[in-house]
């Protein structure tokens, strides 16, 4: 068979039929979502709206001041921006933990996550066709909120590196992607994906500081904030767009820091799903849940 | 039915830690955000109104969440789990399995509420508390209208199916900003006057969500901000009265359209 390179029992699929798995699990997602238009509408106009609620409230704390007082604590009196990135880029993690988190659960609660699991393909290449397809929807969205909130909240993105934060944003997908295998074991493990992805996005939002500077965390948090990807990458991004320092010092230290993500993350997340996978297996199964 | 919801929840202890730490994460993150636009040589002591003011929009925005999400969405988990025909097989109402949330919605908001103000007031040096009977008469009429949201939206996930998260996600953040549920209405009215005039006087959501947090914070001047208070308790006490008959019809008529064409299970 072409896609085995062994035969009698020791075959093992070639790498372009493992390739093929993972294109044929992004082709299946991308149809199914395409069938819903509304739920890519919300991940576009959800951004905008989680940005305007601190925006509204700062407005009515602080009234005419606003910008002045928020310069005060960030280094910018352009809030609305700050807020703006904070949200899509929150967007971004949220939405890739959500799918991959959602999509096992998904899977158990219709009762296919074991014929997944039978089926002679690495439930690593199936995970990556959708960590795959929630990274084009999460760029997509990012893109597509980020013009429309800068339209509506009348901000312009080209006032700061924009070049930068994408590059910024690229190489924090990679660590993402790691964090989202990762978030899949935990799903595995413990079953009760719902709960956990509710309070996972709140942790991220929180960890993030996606509405503040992290100064505002006490060192013990600041030091747990700055040792999840995201946290860093947002840092990054909104440094970039507002001309402000990082929380490293410069732009070079924020990036080493992203790349030792970039690295580190994937490969734990890799070995740690296929780790609960085999575990999950060897006592109660994947079908309970 | 209850029962086996309380059953069903017990199942999953992580969930009840989860709800719990989340409400804690929101109340942090809107103080912080708070912060960034306070100035820098003050804290947050001494924004007690305003604080009551986001704390006690958070009771109804919290009541109103889960009653869309355990109440409106609760018939999609039935049809994800291909269960919803089994329950509309058995000899069992079939408007008990909605109802059955309502001890859920209730039991985990309550608590869920009192922590979130326990934690704001201590944050803020208190919070201010008054009018509390007449606060808990507006929140008992409210949490029924928003029961009654809930069937209705329950009826709309029968014919929507899996859209149905979509509107229910669309509105939860409609009431959020259009009903002020964080903010006070004059912030609103600072972006434009007609969002209020035209959007947020239109739902009922907003007066209730308006008599329940002025009540609560002393009736300061300028509260309520939609109409006056008596006016604004009648419009709660209407809501709360109509929005269950309304939505229990409307369930009604869209569960016998489904089970005439035959969709109920379909997904």
């Amino acid at each position: 068979m072409e896609g085995l390179s062994r035969g009698f029992g020791l075959g093992k699929p070639s790498w372009r039929a493992d390739l093929g798995v993972v294109k044929a699990v992004l082709i299946a997602r991308l149809k199914i979502i395409s069938r819903y238009k509304g739920s890519l509408l919300m991940d576009t106009f959800m951004p905008v709206v989680f940005a305007a609620m601190p925006i509204i409230l700062g407005v009515s704390v602080a009234g005419a001041n606003a910008g002045g007082n928020f310069a005060e604590r960030t280094g910018t009196s352009n809030y609305k921006m700050y807020m703006l990135v904070g949200s899509c880029t929150f967007m971004v993690v949220s939405v890739m933990l959500w799918l991959v988190g959602y999509w096992l659960r998904r899977e158990q609660e219709t009762g296919t996550l074991e014929s997944v699991f039978l089926a002679p393909a690495g439930q690593i290449y199936v995970l990556s066709g959708v960590t795959l397809y929630a990274l084009i929807r999460t760029i997509a969205a990012f893109g597509s909120a980020l013009v429309i909130g800068s339209l509506l909240f009348q901000v312009n993105p080209l006032d700061g590196n924009l070049a930068a934060a994408m590059g910024f944003l690229a190489i924090g997908l990679i660590p993402l992607w790691g964090l989202s295998m990762l978030f899949g074991a935990l799903i595995l493990r413990i079953k009760e994906a719902n709960s956990v992805i509710q309070l996972m996005t709140w942790v991220v939002s929180f960890l993030m500081g996606i509405f503040f500077p992290l100064a505002f965390f006490p060192p013990l948090l600041r030091g747990i904030a700055l040792l999840f990807p995201p946290t860093v990458m947002n840092d990054a991004m909104r440094a970039s767009l507002l001309n402000l320092e990082t929380f490293f010092g410069s732009w070079y230290a924020s990036l080493a820091v992203m790349l030792a993500f970039a690295f580190a993350i994937p490969l734990l997340g890799y070995e740690m799903f296929a780790h609960t996978g085999r575990r999950v297996r060897a006592r109660e199964g994947v079908g309970q849940y | 039915m209850s029962w086996k919801t309380v059953l069903e929840y017990s199942r999953y202890p992580i969930a009840f830690v989860a709800m719990f730490a989340q409400i804690f994460l929101i109340v942090f993150m809107f103080i912080f955000a708070t912060a960034a636009f306070s100035p820098s040589d003050s804290g947050l002591a001494g924004q007690g109104q305003l604080a009551g003011v986001m704390i006690y929009g958070l009771v109804t925005n919290l009541i109103l969440t889960f009653t869309l999400w355990e109440v409106g969405f609760s018939i999609r988990e039935e049809q994800v789990r291909g269960t919803l025909e089994s329950l509309y097989l058995s000899p069992a109402d079939k408007f008990a399995n909605l109802i059955s949330r309502i001890f859920v919605v209730l039991t985990w908001t309550g608590a869920m509420c009192v922590v979130a103000i326990l934690i704001v007031g201590f944050m803020v040096g208190g919070l201010p508390f008054d009018n509390v009977l007449m606060a808990a008469v507006v929140l008992i009429f409210t949490t029924s209208g928003f029961l009654g949201l809930g069937f209705v939206f329950a009826g709309i996930t029968i014919k929507l199916k899996e859209s149905a998260q979509l509107l229910v996600n669309f509105f939860q953040f409609f009431f959020m900003i259009f009903s002020a549920q964080f903010f006070p209405f004059s912030a609103l009215r600072s972006i434009s006057p007609g969002i209020v005039d035209y959007v947020s006087k239109a739902l009922p959501v907003s007066y209730c969500v308006d008599a329940f947090r002025s009540l609560l914070v002393g009736l300061p001047p300028g509260y309520p901000e939609l109409a006056p208070l008596n006016v604004e308790v009648v419009i709660v006490i209407l809501f709360g009265i109509l929005s269950p008959v309304v939505g229990y019809l409307t369930y009604k008529w869209a569960e016998r359209s489904a089970r005439r064409k035959g969709t109920l299970g379909e997904y």
